[in-house]
């Protein structure tokens, strides 16, 4: 990170598309990127050609729009789910492969991987069910059931559980029994529509339908509620530590402090943000101390937490590439990849140069 | 205003179709399906019936209904819809429109409802008209058996009353009367299997503060002597109609309102009506003010705006419409008499 000024000359890459990117993922073996539009296109990006956006190519695994993307079992490859109902695999290089077909829409897929790349387990959300795979999809490992609709869920870093939200409550699940893998129900009356885990789970974390957060500790089932936020909250991310959580909903990107007794009674802190814009989407490095974060006027701002030093990623004369709408690490930091409103796909290579 | 009409024109407009089980509701769904060929729909439905419905996107969802945290039960809103339009706005350009299939007992305000809270739906699409579907045949025994079709019928800015060939122009006439009797605004159509003119309930602008009070036809005329109480002064009126439990109740007064109070009035109302208040809309008169102001409500979510110019010979009078339940009269006349400048 020792030339961070010009990050998008140097060491970026960016491509305009048709769409509304909504999701993007990198491979588990960092061959690939991906992109999904909601219009139903998803643009593989060949990361060997990150500087050569002529070999990105794009494959329809639909018919119809996108709903989510995530990455696949097979290290190369990615899952899809669209309007058809259907839960799509794509390995580059390969014809796309139905894996399954659901009643509902599959609204959200999450997958987890360990460092060594040995095992994987993929879940989805449809309806009030959760569904989990293990390292292949010939048999549904659980079926995790709720008393309504699931808006979102996550996988603990250690991928042993499954978080997730819906009305009046969150769920934490034990992705290693078959059967009774409830480990407990966190109740809070409200919509909840977004999910979090901290990283050593001491905490669960949930964005509700009311422009607050409202969070559980895990060890007693604590209450903590987190207000203050001009909109909704649509993306929260805890540092790698677990010592913050950074959020998206106010002009700054606004971090709760998790330890020093933290966030019971006491302020979050504002990190620095784009005036008159809003914070739509936040990631934190996986293992800096450092915050990436995408804007409602396509600023894209790279910001130290305890220095609050910000890096602009400045993409020159485009200034209208619209609302920032995916933006994901990979899974070791270093490459950072972005989608916007109009369709923009943005790589930034962060690894260290050799 | 072009600026505003424009951003209004792009937003996706959302058409909710009611009506109690069997009413007719997926064939007239078909039928704008097919005449409107040369337009893309997004269907949202609950549970597939046993007639198909023919289009290529359609959405299988759960009626699910939200409170809100702030305690208020009557603030409810739809919480499939809001996972599923949130989803569907990312590709706006892709349809013309949203339709949306309810279940037979479904309430409309949480739908409604939904469109005034979520910020992102708000922004993006726009709530044309809430649609009731009538069986001619069966509707006298289910209003006196379903409070949820009493809902439907009050809620509606349109309805089609179907099957009309199954019942006998007697009775038709008792049932439109019944229907007007609950609710006096909504614009009424007769209509066998579902066949209607599409341009009568696609494009309406139900909730268009800008179209506010345009829908109903008679309602608000000052010679109405009909089957209604009337307190007829030189300037100020009152209507009421009772009907299966809910009334409308109409105000008008000439002399300019203060503003202020007019707003101070009307949060007061809906805090202690919402509840029971299923629809409020009015046009008002605010003394000096040179544009008209435009206001609605479902139960206790409200908006309210200046919408244009008063023109230079058009006679200046403020009217409110109320259709609820349990609405005392007596002390909304006065409230609204109070807030004169």
């Amino acid at each position: 990170m020792n030339q961070p000024l010009q990050l998008m000359e140097s060491r970026g890459s960016l491509r305009k598309v048709e769409g509304t990117i909504i999701a993007c993922a990198t491979s588990w073996d960092d061959q690939y990127s991906a992109f999904a539009t909601a219009d139903g296109d998803l643009w593989i990006v060949p990361l060997n050609y990150l500087h050569d956006p002529d070999q990105w190519y794009r494959i329809q695994p639909h018919e119809g729009g996108i709903l989510s993307l995530s990455q696949d079992m097979n290290c190369s490859g990615f899952i899809t789910s669209g309007d058809d109902n259907t839960l799509v695999r794509i390995v580059p290089g390969q014809e796309p492969q139905k894996i399954l077909q659901s009643k509902r829409w599959i609204e959200k897929i999450v997958s987890w991987s360990d460092k060594e790349g040995k095992q994987k387990k993929i879940a989805f959300i449809t309806g009030k069910e959760i569904y989990l795979y293990k390292d292949d999809f010939t048999e549904v490992f659980a079926i995790f059931e709720h008393s309504s609709s699931v808006s979102d869920l996550t996988f603990s870093l250690d991928g042993t559980k499954i978080a997730s939200s819906y009305y009046n409550g969150a769920t934490l699940w034990s992705t290693d029994h078959k059967e009774n893998h409830k480990i407990k129900d966190f109740v809070w009356k409200g919509s909840h529509i977004g999910v979090v885990l901290h990283p050593r789970e001491e905490a669960l974390v949930t964005s509700m339908q009311d422009h607050d957060l409202h969070g559980w500790r895990i060890s007693d089932g604590h209450n903590m509620r987190m207000s203050g936020y001009p909109t909704k909250v649509k993306s929260l991310s805890f540092s790698a530590d677990g010592k913050w959580l950074s959020t998206s909903g106010a002009e700054p990107v606004v971090l709760w402090k998790f330890f020093d007794g933290g966030p019971i009674g006491k302020p979050p802190i504002e990190l620095p943000g784009i005036p008159g814009s809003c914070c739509m989407i936040v990631d934190c490095h996986p293992s800096y101390d450092m915050v990436a974060a995408g804007f409602l006027d396509g600023s894209i701002l790279l910001i130290g937490i305890t220095d609050e030093k910000v890096i602009p990623i400045n993409l020159g004369s485009k200034k209208s590439i619209g609302e920032i709408t995916a933006l994901q690490f990979n899974k070791v930091g270093s490459l950072l990849i972005i989608g916007t409103e109009t369709g923009y796909i943005i790589l930034i290579d962060l690894a260290e140069k050799k | 205003m072009v600026e505003l009409d424009q951003i209004e024109k792009e937003k996706i407009p959302v058409t909710v179709l009611t009506g109690y089980l069997g009413a007719g509701k997926t064939t007239l769904l078909n039928r704008i399906l097919t005449q409107q060929h040369d337009k893309k729909y997004a269907v949202i439905v609950n549970e597939y019936g046993e007639l198909g419905i023919d289009n290529d996107l359609i959405i299988d969802v759960d009626e699910e209904i939200f409170e809100m945290s702030n305690g208020c039960v009557c603030c409810t809103i739809r919480g499939d819809l809001v996972r599923i339009l949130n989803k569907l706005i990312k590709r706006r350009n892709r349809f013309d429109g949203i339709i949306i299939e309810t279940t037979g007992l479904a309430d409309p305000a949480p739908i409604a409802q939904t469109f005034f809270v979520d910020e992102d739906i708000r922004k993006n699409t726009r709530l044309d008209a809430v649609l009731a579907v009538v069986d001619a045949h069966h509707v006298m025994k289910t209003l006196d058996e379903s409070k949820e079709a009493v809902n439907q019928i009050a809620f509606a800015d349109v309805i089609l009353l179907n099957k009309i060939d199954l019942v006998g122009q007697k009775d038709l006439k008792a049932i439109k009367k019944r229907i007007r009797a609950i609710n006096r605004m909504v614009a009424l159509y007769e209509m066998e299997r579902s066949n209607i003119p599409l341009d009568k309930i696609l494009e309406l602008g139900g909730f268009d503060l800008k179209k506010a009070l345009t829908l109903e036809p008679d309602f608000l005329s000052i010679h109405d002597h009909d089957d209604h109480d009337d307190h007829d002064d030189h300037d100020h009126q009152v209507h009421h109609y009772h009907g299966d439990g809910v009334m409308s109740i109409s105000l008008m007064e000439i002399k300019a309102l203060d503003g202020r109070r007019f707003n101070m009035w009307m949060s007061t109302v809906l805090q202690k009506f919402g509840k029971d208040l299923l629809r409020t809309k009015g046009i008002l008169n605010f003394s000096h003010e040179d544009q008209c102001f435009a206001f609605q409500a479902v139960h206790m979510m409200a908006e309210g705006d200046y919408i244009r110019p008063w023109k230079i010979n058009e006679k200046r009078s403020s009217k409110l419409v109320f259709i609820g339940r349990n609405l005392d009269e007596k002390s909304l006349r006065e409230g609204f008499l109070r807030c004169v400048a």
